[in-house]
């Protein structure tokens, strides 16, 4: 008797001391979203039957390694003792409870994350190889960063035009896959609680640039963001170059290509317009309008050499011609010649 | 002397199995081409080219090593015998390199393929993590490192079947006192399987690598490059190889024990075996199949994960974790297996509720076929799916936590000893342990909503990776090195190589599962300067590292030692298992001369008189 | 007599051969359960559009093959060598037969390829891997006929030709299931 008390001594420090530990270290990014609530409130529970379990088995394994050990020059065996009915009972019973008190909390909790607010505003999330997109369904226009307004519920689609991605707002804790197909977009409600800057951060492999498939998340005010909805709403103004800009932004353009000349999946746009490409099939063209236009629309048409094994997804498709227009005006002015 | 006899290279199994294998490919190749032509299409394209080849080259490098010759001859109705009689002019280790039919060669063929992937996988470990030591990119582009990653993933996992394989094949004959397993010929053609398809995972490297991760969800492996082809036509091949292995091993289990030895008298590693077979048996015909489909697919245009084609991605999940979620078990129930092995000979005391354990390895193995759906919470998956799957998940925990508590009750008032096997045996159950438990919190769907494909989860595997199979692998090699070698390994290399591999580990997982927490996501080359992870990082870095060191520390002694380690007793560890009672080295034909019966319980450790066999010799 | 002399008999063996055969037959039964799964997932309550009386006789082929084999083991058991080499030769020209019917007609009257949606995936996946499957039957047939001509079988020891029927019967088992999968359960597009 004298030893299991001792071992639940120990236990319980071992207990307190993880648990506790845990808690002073801080083992969750900051919390702004409504979704999360429920979810750090699970998770703390969890720390804490994983403190006391992994104690409960290390606190008897500790006590039985300095007590039950073979001391020098002994060499005995152990006591005859083959188990024992009772306990092993209760060690399937008791856990067995716990396990299914605890898949309830799961449950209810996931049921708090997924909450519906039907005044909840709509914005489509478009994911593609490797940027996102934000559609503003209820304001028409679209964002290349995500703004929300604070303490109002946002129902997110997630939808992907090429591979599976991920939409995580660490700050946020909820995460839904966007999966490419028709009917197959997944809905994500967030509630953010704190006004900030924060980070999507795509959490599905994707592909080669996966680690930098990011986009700013801004939470504001609601009248900030009401302005904001109105100066979006005009659509970009400025000439048409400027607009393809923002264009090419949200279509993810930028992602594969540099406008300063630097190395990344696809061609620079720097100094592109009017200069000689070598495609794969040996031929030359001198990059003009034409040439540009349908690089957009059927990327597969004409490969440059040394893109073999790159793909250009096919993004013209869910352009507008206008846009495709403005970027190619944009591209026209990356360059000295003209 | 033996070892100076010369050896002809060409006459090694291996050596032709290599060569058949690329004269193989390339005719295979010359073939797809020729097929191509004739049905007027340009001869050369890449993927079925590249494909097509080098799954001829599969099978020729199995008639090169010998694997089919005896299938050859029943075909054409010729007697076979059931041994294969090793050549005099070669030398004795030559066999380890020639098919042999003797499960004991077999199971070390296993293991010491095993430790090869394992020090391949590991060294891939090694290279990207110095390139995710400090954030930007430093010596890796983001493709290689993604086709590292990858590869690290399933070679490590390759490593891991094939250290089960080599466990069992050895183990599960001595134990049940047969003289081999039940199918020999099969048991060798299984292990051969596993060299020329190693060989195409690795080669995937050189064919552009892929870029998915070891779980290849489609529609991004469909776009993958070439290489995406190999690693999938590797894993088949593997997959193949475990499953007649498994097979093999369940025949054997219900055909050839000792009389007396009925089943809840076999040694308790046999139960986790049988167990393990029968997921593999089964489960593996769905990964075979989910690879097959996207091969298909971007070979002969397929739309079954196509979405613009009439495809489901999501399909692809399901089937993938039919197998790959048992799988999981499949890596630990042999690895606990030998903790409950090991535990009661060092704390001198019987197995705490030896029926418990064996049933509910049985449990873990069933219940673990209804959880699959636990890794597609966030998946986009049918909604009305993940709370069934979550009750199902946690269920395991229970069977889990059965086997923890009765080692629990076998240390209790034992007489502990602490050797290295039993050094590397605690370190399993504390492993797991961590491993364990942080299971749970993913399984609750909820919380998954945050952790899932983050570091979390990366220090969640390799913690029961290594508590279920690294850690008891390394106790079993110890434990049974003297029996295998006749000689003693040296107990201080052994103590060091624990001493570095332990606290490293936690180090390593813990920080995986601490960053991870903070927004570290999975599979990714550079992380944003701005989360502060820099430092956690090399910590990392630095904990795997001393893995690695620790690991070489330990292939030192087991070559070392063999040659100059003490000379062994037959029972050093005074275990009551029928294979120590057998002379050292082990007769070819196991039994066949000292025949047995089963005439008391295998743990009775501490019981005055009892025995478990009564060995007679003939 | 010892055990190590008990397990060498040719009845001992036999028993453990057999279970070897089931074990490897309820491995391929996942794997055609998969196929499947996918076929239900993905088509759901529709099928392709296929010629039905072809589809008819292929399986009325496959199943009066069964037959034959049947009647070719018990033969064999019986120690009839010329009704088993009957038999089995009936068995392989029926299952040669089905082949061509499925791969050489079939698949060329389909109205879409492998690469039009699902239902051409699933169709060619489905027939191709179990044609695969009945291909495999036709050379273990051809290599048991060509050994029975030479006498090799007994009426005690005839291991080859019990695997080879139990084969064969589990991939007629098999077209059972897909039959109706692909020919008759759901409306039909594409
Ligand atoms: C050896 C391998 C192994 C083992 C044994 C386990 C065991 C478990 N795993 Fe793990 N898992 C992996 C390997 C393994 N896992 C891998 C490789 C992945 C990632 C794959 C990838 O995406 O690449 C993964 C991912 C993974 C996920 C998906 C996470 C995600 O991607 O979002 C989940 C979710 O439920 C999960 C849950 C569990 C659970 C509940 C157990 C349980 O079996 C654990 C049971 C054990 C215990 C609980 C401890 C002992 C029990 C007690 C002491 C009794 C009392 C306990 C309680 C009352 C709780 N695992
Ligand atoms: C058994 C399984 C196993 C083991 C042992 C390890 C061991 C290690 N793993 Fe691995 N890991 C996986 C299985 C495993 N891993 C899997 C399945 C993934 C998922 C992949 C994916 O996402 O697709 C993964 C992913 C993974 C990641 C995440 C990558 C990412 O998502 O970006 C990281 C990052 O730190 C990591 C690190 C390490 C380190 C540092 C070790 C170290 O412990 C390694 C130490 C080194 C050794 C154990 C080898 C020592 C051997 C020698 C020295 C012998 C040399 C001699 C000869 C050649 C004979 N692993
Ligand atoms: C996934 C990466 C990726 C994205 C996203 C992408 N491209 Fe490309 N792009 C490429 C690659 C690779 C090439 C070179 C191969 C080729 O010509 O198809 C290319 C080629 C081009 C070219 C021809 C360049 C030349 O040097 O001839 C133009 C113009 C172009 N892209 C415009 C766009 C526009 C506009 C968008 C956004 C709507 C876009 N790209 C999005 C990868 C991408
Ligand atoms: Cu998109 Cu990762
Ligand atoms: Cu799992």
């Amino acid at each position: 008797m004298k030893h299991f008390i001792r071992v639940a001594i120990l236990v319980i420090i071992l207990t307190v001391l993880i648990g506790f530990g845990l808690d002073k270290v801080g083992y969750m990014p900051e919390l702004a979203s409504v979704q999360g609530e429920a979810i750090d409130e699970l998770f703390t529970k969890h720390i804490w039957v994983i403190s006391f379990l992994f104690s409960l088995i290390i606190g008897f394994m500790l006590y039985s390694f300095v007590v039950f050990r073979q001391k020098p020059g002994e060499n005995k065996d152990g006591d005859h003792f083959e188990g024992h009915t009772g306990l092993e009972i209760v060690w399937t019973i008791v856990p067995l409870a716990i396990v299914m008190y605890f898949s309830f909390l799961g449950a209810t909790a996931l049921a708090e994350t997924r909450r519906a607010d039907p005044n909840a505003y709509n914005i489509t999330v478009v994911g593609s190889q490797w940027s996102w997109r934000f559609d503003y369904d209820d304001y028409e226009f679209s964002s290349s960063e995500l703004r929300l307004p604070v303490d109002r519920q946002a129902l997110l689609m997630m939808t992907s035009t090429d591979v599976i991605h991920s939409f995580w707002v660490p700050e946020f804790r909820v995460k839904q896959d966007a999966l490419p197909g028709e009917g197959m977009e997944r809905e994500l409600r967030v509630t953010p609680t704190e006004l900030g800057n924060y980070k999507v951060r795509c959490a599905e492999m994707c592909g080669t640039e996966h680690a930098y498939m990011l986009a700013d998340v801004i939470v504001m005010e609601v009248s900030d963001f009401e302005e904001w909805v109105e100066e979006q709403q005009g659509g970009p103004s400025g000439d048409a170059a400027e607009r393809g800009e923002v264009w090419s932004q949200q279509f993810g353009c930028q992602a594969c290509h540099s406008t300063d000349g630097s190395e990344r999946i696809g061609p620079t746009w720097l100094d592109l317009y009017q200069s000689t490409e070598t495609l794969i099939d040996g031929t030359t063209v001198v990059v003009d309008d034409d040439y540009l236009y349908e690089s957009i629309v059927d990327p597969q048409a004409t490969i440059v050499e040394g893109y073999e094994n790159v793909l250009m997804p096919p993004t013209g498709e869910s352009m507008t011609e206008e846009q495709i227009l403005d970027v190619v005006e944009y591209i026209e002015s990356l360059s000295e010649h003209e | 002397m033996d070892e100076n006899k010369k050896v002809k290279f060409l006459s090694l199994g291996l050596v032709r199995g290599i060569v058949f294998q690329v004269i193989g490919s390339l005719a295979g190749m010359g073939f797809v081409m020729l097929i191509r032509l004739l049905m007027g299409l340009p001869a050369w394209n890449a993927e079925p080219v590249w494909v097509g080849g080098t799954f001829v080259g599969v099978f020729t490098f199995l008639i090169g090593v010998g694997a089919f010759s005896d299938w050859f001859k029943w075909a054409k109705g010729e007697e076979t015998s059931d041994h294969i009689e090793a050549d005099p002019s070669q030398p004795k280790w030559a066999k380890y390199y020639n098919i042999s039919y003797d499960h004991k060669v077999i199971g070390i063929q296993y293991g010491v393929t095993s430790i090869i992937l394992l020090g391949m996988a590991g060294t891939f470990a090694m290279i990207f993590r110095t390139e995710l030591a400090a954030a930007k990119l430093q010596f890796l582009d983001l493709g290689l490192f993604n086709s590292l990653i990858g590869l690290h993933g399933i070679v490590m996992i390759a490593a891991i079947l094939l250290g089960i394989g080599a466990m069992s094949n050895y183990l599960v004959p001595l134990m049940i006192g047969a003289s081999d397993m039940a199918f020999p010929r099969l048991n060798a053609f299984a292990y051969w399987l596993n060299a020329p398809s190693a060989l195409l995972v690795v080669i995937s490297l050189f064919l552009g690598g892929f870029d998915t991760g070891w779980t290849a969800y489609p529609p991004l492996s469909a776009r993958a490059p070439l290489g995406m082809q190999m690693f999938f036509l590797g894993v088949y091949v593997i997959g193949l190889s475990s499953i007649l292995g498994s097979l093999n091993i369940i025949v054997t289990v219900i055909r050839m024990r000792a009389p007396g030895m009925n089943y809840f008298r076999m040694p308790i590693f046999v139960w986790a075996s049988v167990a393990t077979s029968i997921i593999s048996l089964t489960a593996t015909q769905l990964i075979a199949l989910s690879f097959q489909m996207v091969m298909f697919q971007r070979l002969f245009g397929m739309g079954f994960f196509d979405p613009a084609n009439g495809g489901n991605v999501v399909l692809f999940q399901h089937l993938f974790w039919f197998y790959s979620h048992p799988a999981v078990y499949v890596f630990i129930l042999p690895g606990l297996g030998m903790i409950s092995e090991l535990l009661p000979v060092f704390s001198r005391k019987p197995l705490f509720g030896y029926k418990w354990i064996a049933v509910s390895s049985m449990a873990i193995a069933l219940v673990g076929f209804f959880v699959w759906a636990h890794h597609m919470f966030t998946a986009g998956m049918e909604e009305y799916l993940r709370v069934p799957f979550m009750y199902s998940t946690m269920l395991v925990a229970v069977p889990t936590g059965v086997k923890f508590f009765s080692w629990v009750g076998t240390l209790w008032r034992g007489k502990i000893t602490f050797p290295t096997p039993m050094l590397f045996t605690l370190g399993a159950v504390s492993v797991f342990l961590l491993g364990g438990l942080t299971g749970p919190p993913n399984a609750t769907v909820a919380t998954d909503l945050h952790l899932h494909d983050t570091y979390w989860i990366v220090g969640h595997f390799h913690a029961t990776m290594f508590g279920g199979f690294m850690f008891p692998f390394f106790a079993a090699f110890y434990y049974w090195y003297p029996k295998i070698t006749g000689r003693m390994y040296s107990e201080k290399l052994g103590k060091l190589h624990f001493w570095l591999m332990f606290p490293a580990f936690y180090v390593q997982s813990l920080w995986q599962m601490y960053i991870g927490l903070l927004g570290m996501r999975r599979r990714i080359g550079d992380y944003d300067p701005a989360l502060n992870f820099d430092n956690s990082h090399l910590v990392i870095t630095i904990a795997g590292f001393t893995i690695f060191v620790s690991v070489l520390i330990f292939i030192y002694n087991l070559i070392k030692s063999a040659k100059q380690g003490e000379v062994a007793e037959s029972n050093p560890w005074n275990s009551r298992s029928p294979e120590w009672q057998l002379p050292t080295p082990i007769p070819e034909h196991n039994y066949t001369d000292h025949p047995f019966k089963v005439t008391g319980e295998p743990y009775d450790y501490g019981l005055e008189g009892s025995t478990y066999i009564t060995m007679s010799d003939k | 007599m010892s055990t190590a002399d008990i397990r060498s008999e040719y009845k001992y063996k036999l028993g453990t051969n057999r279970l070897g055969l089931w074990l490897f037959l309820v491995s391929d039964a996942f794997f055609f359960g998969g196929l499947l799964v996918s076929r239900f997932y993905l088509m759901g309550y529709t099928r392709p559009h296929l010629e039905q009386t072809l589809g008819l006789i292929v399986t009325a082929v496959l199943l009066v093959s069964s037959f034959f084999m049947n009647r070719a083991e018990t033969a064999m058991a019986h120690g009839d060598q010329k009704t088993f080499l009957q038999g089995t030769l009936i068995t392989l020209v029926l299952g040669v037969g089905f082949l061509i019917g499925v791969v050489g007609v079939e698949w060329q009257l389909a109205p879409f390829g492998p690469n039009d949606g699902a239902h051409g995936a699933l169709f060619y996946m489905m027939t191709g891997m179990h044609a695969f499957h009945v291909l495999t039957g036709v050379i273990f047939l051809a290599i048991v006929y060509r050994n029975g001509r030479k006498g090799l079988y007994t009426a005690e020891k005839h291991w080859a030709v019990e695997a080879c029927a139990t084969y064969w019967h589990f991939i007629d088992v098999v077209w059972i299931f897909f039959y109706p999968a692909l020919y008759l359960i759901g409306t039909v597009v594409g």
